[in-house]
């Protein structure tokens, strides 16, 4: 749940970027940071290994704006993809508002698709939260790579009942990357607004 | 929800500002913040002396995570947790200290603060922001009218596009 505080009259939520390594998760994030303006957003802070694998977390506060009196943040994170970072996976995972899966279109990842999103639903679970419960959007990302997978098989392993709103991109391109962020953002709020 | 939100307001909140304000007036520390376990600055006091702090929100986050790791190792090493984190630079030092399950305080200072003090102050000030704490564990229901959802996707229009 948003964490809201009442005295400066913000709502702060958390939208973690998750997904196999190297799908895009830390593109993503530098885009936005890219092409939002400087002051609607804050420094982008990068925990990474010295050849630019992410070692714990990305990281951008990003302002809405106010609604209804209330400053709107959205804080965004990206977690390790690698499997063996699990443990640093688990901790960006707490008091998650919304959560981006960026699959990777590559013919040889479909199987470390599959993998990333059972470790997210298991990594929730021992959170004590089902994934059905948290706004999730699927991001199809490296649309333009050579022999990219076809849509479907990738839905079709992450989210077979085709629940999941899902949105094609090319993170490096900053094709799709807003789109994104704006569905899920568009969940947690409404979400929000429910009281949930 | 997986972690327990900290809604902090009204009385709490004004409690809260005073006893920061007073450990930062005691142990002359440059910045005092309190913020929550998944990251988030529930209130800060800075020394008026005191250089413009680095950006909160990036300190409140990685002092968070930071926490949470430490928090896993201690878990590994059978302990429940380790209750506070020193980090001493050439200049300056980073002092954590667990306010019960919900938050962390945190002091940034320079070298010429006794960390002894720092300690001693903060310890006490840790134990009567944690009866606080306790207290406003049960967020209240907030409620948004029915023009929240349609200014929030404005808003959202405005910014993505």
């Amino acid at each position: 749940m948003s964490t809201i505080n009442f005295a400066a009259r913000e709502i702060n939520c958390k939208i973690v970027y998750y997904g196999p390594g190297m799908s895009g998760k830390t593109t993503n994030l530098k885009q936005v940071f890219a092409k939002v303006p400087e002051q609607l957003r804050g420094d982008m802070v990068s925990l990474a290994t010295e050849d630019e694998r992410t070692l714990f977390f990305d990281f951008m506060p990003l302002d809405l704006g106010t609604v209804q009196g209330f400053k709107t943040r959205f804080h965004l994170y990206t977690v390790p993809g690698q499997v063996f970072y699990n443990a640093s996976r688990k901790l960006i995972l707490r008091g998650v508002d919304g959560i981006v899966f960026v699959a990777d279109s590559a013919p040889n990842r479909l199987r470390a698709n599959a993998e990333s999103m059972r470790n997210l639903r298991e990594n929730l679970a021992e959170h004590g939260i089902d994934v059905k419960e948290v706004p999730l959007v699927l991001q199809i990302n490296k649309r333009d790579i050579e022999g990219a997978l076809p849509i479907e098989m990738i839905r079709a392993v992450i989210d077979p009942k085709k629940e999941l709103l899902w949105q094609e991109a090319v993170a490096d391109k900053g094709r799709g990357v807003f789109e994104t962020l704006k569905l899920v953002s568009r969940l947690v709020l409404e979400r929000l607004s429910k009281g949930e | 929800m997986i972690e327990p939100s900290l809604a902090l307001y009204g009385d709490a909140f004004d409690q809260v500002e005073k006893h920061l304000g007073d450990l930062l007036e005691s142990t002359g520390v440059r910045y005092c913040l309190l913020v929550d376990r998944k990251g988030f600055v529930l209130s800060h006091k800075e020394a008026l002396w005191a250089p413009r702090p680095p950006a909160l929100d990036s300190v409140a986050t990685l002092v968070a995570s930071n926490a949470a790791a430490t928090a896993a190792l201690a878990n590994m090493l059978g302990e429940r947790t380790f209750s506070e984190q020193i980090h001493q630079g050439e200049q300056g030092t980073l002092y954590v200290e667990s306010v019960g399950d919900m938050a962390l305080i945190t002091l940034i200072f320079d070298s010429s603060v006794p960390l002894g003090r720092v300690k001693v102050h903060t310890k006490k000030t840790t134990l009567l922001l944690a009866d606080i704490l306790k207290d406003i564990k049960d967020v209240p229901a907030i409620e948004f009218d029915d023009d929240f959802g349609a200014n929030a996707a404005s808003l959202l229009d405005d910014l993505l596009g």
